[in-house]
């Protein structure tokens, strides 16, 4: 056999009969006679006429058990995996890998998985539909195909089929009419008329999605249905009280009792407080700590070297103390504390932000930046650590 | 039926041996097509019209409660402690239930190759997506915000949490969802075929390019029928396991709690036969409906109903059984709790509910015994309609009555329903028929190319054998 030329290519003969028993009655006799692939259309599936002419077994079943094994043990990992490993949950003392209660939704996802296979497999991978330009579909034969007639075709394959002597033996084995099917011209996937409508179609549905979500933000403002518990009778802080007689909605504590983690600190005068010694020991731990509570709390008015030039602007009128100086250095580490507590001038108390050890830590790195502003020549490493 | 389509084998059958035609009268292809898929063009008359807007009312008015419910709150609803439970899930598992038929008829009759299954299936499976639509409804309202409903699936979070999936009302979450996943997929493999006839028989262009699309551009290959057949073969055998287990699944909401009443062995096979029974019951309801508004006494034939009724006579027998084993069950138990319980069922707050239960699906289905009344328009309807109350009424009472008298004696209380449950109710009633309706009208409602395999005559002679 020899190539056809592009045009006027036949894809098929067709034969059309009127029952299924006579289509499996022909179906050798035309085996025989004609040259070309077989391939038989009917209104409802004939059973036996796969076998009769030759097509292979569907390979379904192998498909769907090895989708539906992934699907079992897919759904069975992502159940031991999530409530047994990633969020180990107890529920009703069953131990976390407790794989009896996870069967039933291990079940439905290989079910899920095997029906999607055998639905769309058959219908999207071994049938390779949708396929809109097949030449069968504008045959004048189709409609009579999906009422009550039996076709049997003789598909050229590629090759060049003779039309006479096909439809001739389509007759002899006892066919009503005939029809020939001409290949249909294939329009190339890349021709410019396909991408201009690709474009167009998508053109389209950008638009159209962009005014529907415009107009439908516009005319329906997102609306809350139920207020997620964000209504509730307390109040916020700084509210007023109506309930208590002072008006406040926060209260204080009562007389004479000790909040956790607080110790009272009774001293009033910061000549006093020079008793007081730091706790902590000088870690570097300690001045790490103390050197970013300083950074936070301490350096917008003592500056970042505790120097006293502060980073807030002119219009700053007090006059932050340099921690660097001498008079500082003589302070002892209590009466530092003291200031942190109480204020002193215009500096307010720091003790609601910062805890006890946090403030002696403090201290620990004024002092360190103190040591650092007047540093020696024996505060240098000898050796560079590099 | 020409004497030499019929198989050696089945013509030394006796005569009173030999199963019934599935048609009444001489049926061809094309008288088939003819009168089935013809109804899609034809203008509806106007009783179709009447019942439609009666149907969408309805629907229409249940839809606005849910809006109220959920605008509003669950308090609308009757529910209280303990009856923490009322009418949604009795809803659900109800409407759950009557899904259960369409598969059954769908997939296990295929494999049972009982071909009388091949008229009614397309419309029994239709009813199962319904039913599965109205079913979901109910759970996605009771959580009061439907729209956080996602956060059932497992998926990456920033809260970093997971469904637990030791709860039988997750496993519910999977077995419906995937319930309703696979019959939308079985329903619709079934109808590609014969919405390329629609395709070709329709001279409308619009319509053609609609059903062109649908169909996937048919072309009924035999290389295509065998795929086809082995993948509906495929899916109805685990169809099959499917619709065993998602009744199982929903009845393991209530057997693995701890309540009296509930925590039986027998829930999971008592829920599917019940499930069975009331979907068998509304099929027969809305076929026999059917097939007289539409002028299908030829096909779906009196012998299609009887052998329904006969299924539904089963199934009332063994839930006659079941309910007995409930009671032999709370007696040999030995516990004060579930001793209680059941005489809740018969003789408490909610015994009405109880006996009318029994009278509805253990009494009057004994009627069709008797094959005139199995053949019969009224007593079949009146049994339905029975069988349809009484099955609803059985989860009310296995839900309400175990619930309203706890262990805590001090926190008994009485559930009565609000209107705004009943409106719901019927809303889904509603739901239900005008999708029915609308289905009637716009696609096939006998897979005729599955009728076409089982006319006589369709299929070629074997010699020496069966095509088993």
């Amino acid at each position: 056999m020899k190539e056809a030329p592009m045009h006027n290519r036949v894809f098929s003969v067709l034969g059309l009969f009127d029952s299924a028993q006579h289509l499996m009655d022909a179906v050798p006799f035309v085996k025989s006679k004609a040259s070309g692939r077989l391939e038989a259309y009917t209104p409802y599936p004939v059973h036996g006429i796969e076998k009769v002419i030759q097509q292979r077994k569907s390979p379904l079943a192998g498909m769907v058990f090895i989708m539906g094994a992934i699907g079992a043990i897919s759904g069975l990992a992502l159940e031991l995996w999530t409530s047994g490993i990633d969020y180990p949950l107890t529920t009703a003392a069953k131990p976390f890998l407790s794989w009896e209660a996870f069967v039933p939704i291990m079940f439905e996802v290989t079910v899920l998985f095997a029906c999607f296979t055998a639905g769309l497999g058959m219908l999207l991978l071994l049938n390779r539909l949708p396929f809109f330009r097949h030449p069968m579909l504008r045959t004048r034969s189709m409609p009579l195909i999906t009422k009550n007639k039996f076709a049997l075709a003789i598909e050229a394959d590629g090759q060049l089929l003779d039309v006479d002597a096909t439809v001739k033996v389509l007759l002899e084995a006892g066919a009503e009419s005939t029809e020939v099917v001409a290949e249909p011209e294939v329009p190339g996937l890349l021709s410019p008329k396909f991408f201009f409508r690709a474009f167009l179609s998508i053109a389209i549905v950008c638009i159209t999605a962009g005014y529907i979500t415009y107009w439908g933000i516009k005319l329906f403002p997102v609306s809350v249905p139920m207020r997620h518990m964000l209504n509730q009778p307390r109040l916020g802080p700084q509210q007023q009280s109506s309930f208590f007689k002072d008006g406040f909605g926060m209260r204080m504590p009562v007389a004479g009792t000790v909040a956790r983690g607080h110790l009272p600190y009774a001293i009033e005068d910061q000549n006093d407080a020079g008793v007081l010694a730091n706790p902590l020991p000088r870690t570097e731990e300690v001045l790490k700590k103390g050197r970013q509570n300083f950074s936070i709390f301490c350096s917008v008015c003592h500056g970042i070297l505790g120097d006293g030039k502060t980073s807030l602007t002119a219009a700053y009128g007090a006059k932050p103390a340099n921690l660097d100086s001498q008079t500082f250095r003589d302070y002892e580490d209590g009466k530092i504390y003291h200031v942190i507590v109480a204020g002193k001038n215009s500096m307010p108390s720091y003790a609601a932000e910062l805890t006890e050890d946090e403030r002696w830590s403090v201290i620990h790195y004024v002092r360190a930046l103190q040591r650092a502003y007047d540093a020696k020549d024996e505060d240098i490493p000898k050796e560079n650590p590099r | 039926m020409k004497p030499e389509t019929v198989p050696l084998a089945e013509r030394m059958i006796p005569a009173n041996l030999q199963a019934s035609p599935i048609t009444d009268g001489p049926v061809s292809l094309v008288s088939l097509d003819d009168q089935v898929l013809a109804h899609v063009d034809r203008k509806p008359p106007a009783a179709w019209f009447l019942a439609f807007a009666v149907t969408s009312t309805v629907m229409l008015i249940g839809f606005a409660l849910i809006g109220y419910t959920i605008s509003t709150g669950i308090g609308v609803w009757g529910n209280n402690i303990p009856v923490a439970w009322g009418f949604d899930i009795i809803n659900f598992v109800f409407w759950v239930g009557i899904g259960h038929a369409g598969t059954l008829i769908s997939a296990i009759l295929l494999l049972f190759r009982a071909r009388w299954r091949n008229a009614i299936s397309r419309f029994a499976e239709a009813m199962t997506i319904f039913a599965v639509l109205c079913a979901v409804l109910f759970p996605l309202i009771h959580v009061g915000r439907p729209w956080l409903g996602f956060w059932l699936m497992p998926y990456p979070n920033q809260r970093g949490i997971w469904p637990n999936f030791r709860s039988p009302l997750i496993w519910d979450v999977f077995a419906v969802s995937t319930y309703f996943a696979v019959s939308l997929l079985f329903w619709y493999l079934g109808l590609v075929p014969d919405l390329a006839s629609l395709r070709d028989r329709t001279k409308q262009k619009l319509r053609k390019f609609i059903y062109q699309t649908l169909c996937f551009g048919w072309r009924g290959s035999s290389s295509h029928w065998r795929h086809f057949e082995k993948a509906y073969t495929i899916l109805a055998g685990l169809a099959t396991g499917l619709v065993l287990s998602v009744h199982s699944v929903v009845s393991f909401d209530f057997a693995v709690s701890l309540v009296p009443g509930w925590h039986m062995t027998i829930f999971p096979p008592y829920f599917v036969v019940g499930a069975i029974f009331a979907g068998f019951a509304m099929v027969v309801l809305v076929l026999s409906l059917v097939r007289k508004t539409m002028r299908l006494e030829n096909l779906i034939t009196m012998y299609h109903l009887d052998v329904m009724n006969k299924v539904i006579l089963t199934c009332s027998c063994l839930m006659g059984y079941a309910y007995l084993m409930e009671g032999f069950t709370a007696w040999y138990s030995m516990n004060d709790s579930i001793h209680h319980t059941f005489k809740q069922y018969i003789a408490g707050t909610y015994a009405w509910a109880g006996w009318l239960t029994i009278a509805c699906n253990i009494l009057i289905p004994q009627l069709l015994w008797f094959k005139k009344s199995r053949r019969s328009y009224a007593v079949m309807i009146f049994v339905a309609l029975s069988v349809t109350i009484g099955m609803w009424l059985e989860r009310f009472v296995i839900i309400v009555s175990s619930l309203h008298q706890d262990f805590l004696v001090s926190s008994w209380r009485v559930y009565v329903p609000t209107p705004v449950d009943i409106g719901i109710l019927l809303g889904t009633f509603g739901l239900f028929f005008t999708l029915v309706l609308l289905f009637a009208r716009v696609l096939p409602v006998i897979a005729t190319t599955e009728m076409k395999i089982v006319l006589p005559g369709s299929q070629p002679r074997h010699e020496g054998g069966s095509h088993a």
